[in-house]
């Protein structure tokens, strides 16, 4: 980090400061898992799956699974009707850098029992893949896609994972890697010449194009069936 | 009546275009005229794409209103505009469509680079910008600001005018001219292009080759500018 004497505009000339190589793991102080009845339920139930459970920002409580388990315990997640996160608020990752494991981060919201749980799997850098989590939540589907396109993530089973924000084309590598220089890896000389030899329509069909205009099929609230007075029925 | 002189043929009778006695025609430059046309009707093609663009809305509408100069239309489509206003951070995603766009314009054209992000890229030295359109399109006025008041967008346009004001149809269509063949490429050389995208600032610290990176794969070519 930036030495102390250093401040203002001196520690800004330094530029950055590469993270430091340090232990495997970044989680924080492991926190009582009794006071999140589905984080005290989840190390009953899956034991040794469960890596570390704390407490980040007050109250969100956050719980490292085992990667290769993570599908299973985010489906008993959703389903269990003590639980039913059943809705996914986001899926990202963060790289920590010096080496360290890979985070993917899912952000669970429970809306039947109005509870927040935040699920991360670690993932070392030489065994960058988890399960989709598609199957479970269909929001899961675009988020995927951009972890896979920032991070570099493979997801396994998603149902088609290709990059969703930076060019289809893109052969720099996974630009939100704390290994990757911020201004990319080609010179701009070369970055303007691929960007501008995009063939669009390699990528993209018309109906690609044209699937946000899709006719939305609309179901209306049955009106009351006459005779009844319902509330909103005029009278 | 009295002697019929040219320029002078119209009687009190008949009257002529600034009324009775006055000439029936006026005799000038083609090129006056031609200029002025061209000058009193520039229709924008709005590339808006950032906080640059609401000023470029505000430009537009009834407080400072374009019209006045002859901006009265916006034309949404590039087959019937004269001026590209890139109002906006342009992401290298986008230079196709900016390219494509511009190469969709008829001539006579002209293009403004509208605030900090088109012009230079701005704050956005990374890796996704495209450090000033000037490398995908050619310019012909730059705002400065981040973002400019509505006055910079009409001063640029004004100086739009005064530059369409002093073209000649002798010398225009070399100043106009565009090689096809060259549609779809960048504009600028490789040099340029390093030149004008070279680090400033906070970001010296981050070009390609500190950090430890990779940089064969570029250095094949001629192309890798630090």
């Amino acid at each position: 980090m930036t030495p102390p004497d250093k401040s203002g505009l001196d520690a800004i000339e330094e530029g950055p400061v590469p993270s430091a190589a340090v232990g495997p793991t970044v989680a924080g102080a492991p926190a009582d898992p009794s006071g999140h009845p589905s984080v005290a339920a989840l190390f009953g139930r899956f034991g040794s799956a469960v890596l570390h459970h704390g407490v980040s920002a007050g109250s969100q409580h956050v719980v490292h699974v085992e990667p290769a388990r993570s599908l299973e315990i985010l489906g008993w997640l959703r389903d269990d009707p003590a639980h039913r996160y059943d809705l996914l608020a986001d899926v990202t990752a963060v790289d920590h850098g010096g080496g360290r494991p890979l985070e993917v981060v899912y952000q669970l919201w429970s809306i039947p029992h109005r509870r927040a749980l935040r699920v991360k799997c670690l993932l070392p850098l030489d065994a960058l893949e988890v399960d989709s989590v598609v199957g479970l939540w269909n929001a899961a589907n675009w988020l995927e896609r951009e972890v896979y396109d920032l991070f570099g993530i493979t997801f396994r089973g998603h149902p088609d994972l290709r990059r969703i924000l930076m060019p289809m084309d893109y052969a720099e590598g996974h630009p939100l890697r704390k290994d990757f220089p911020l201004r990319g890896r080609f010179s701009r000389a070369e970055q303007t010449r691929r960007a501008l030899a995009q063939d669009l329509e390699k990528f993209y069909t018309p109906h690609d194009i044209e699937i946000g205009r899709e006719p939305q099929q609309v179901t209306l609230p049955v009106p009351p069936a006459s005779g009844s007075q319902g509330p909103g029925a005029e009278s | 009546m009295g002697v019929n002189l040219p320029g002078v043929g119209a009687s009190a009778a008949s009257g002529g275009i600034l009324g009775p006695g006055s000439p029936a025609f006026l005799t000038t430059k083609i090129d006056f005229v031609v200029n002025w046309s061209r000058r009193s009707s520039l229709w924008p093609m709005p590339f808006g794409t950032a906080c640059c663009a609401i000023e470029m809305m505000a430009a537009f509408a009834t407080d400072y209103d374009l019209s006045r100069f002859g901006m009265e239309r916006m034309s949404f489509s590039p087959r019937q505009a004269d001026v590209l206003i890139c109002a906006g951070r342009v992401p290298y995603k986008l230079a196709p469509v900016l390219r494509r766009i511009w190469d969709q314009m008829p001539q006579p054209k002209w293009c403004v680079s509208m605030g900090a992000c088109a012009s230079t890229g701005g704050v956005f030295d990374v890796y996704s910008m495209v450090q000033g359109i000037d490398t995908i399109v050619p310019v012909d006025v730059y705002v400065p600001g981040c973002p400019p008041r509505p006055e910079g967008l009409i001063y640029a346009l004004m100086m739009i005018q005064e530059k369409i004001r002093q073209e000649s149809l002798t010398k225009h269509f070399e100043l106009r001219a565009e090689d096809p063949a060259r549609a779809a490429r960048p504009r600028a050389s490789d040099t340029e292009v390093g030149a004008l995208t070279g680090p400033f600032g906070n970001s010296t610290q981050q070009n390609q080759l500190t950090g430890g990176v990779e940089v064969e794969a570029a250095r094949g070519s001629d192309d890798l500018i630090l």
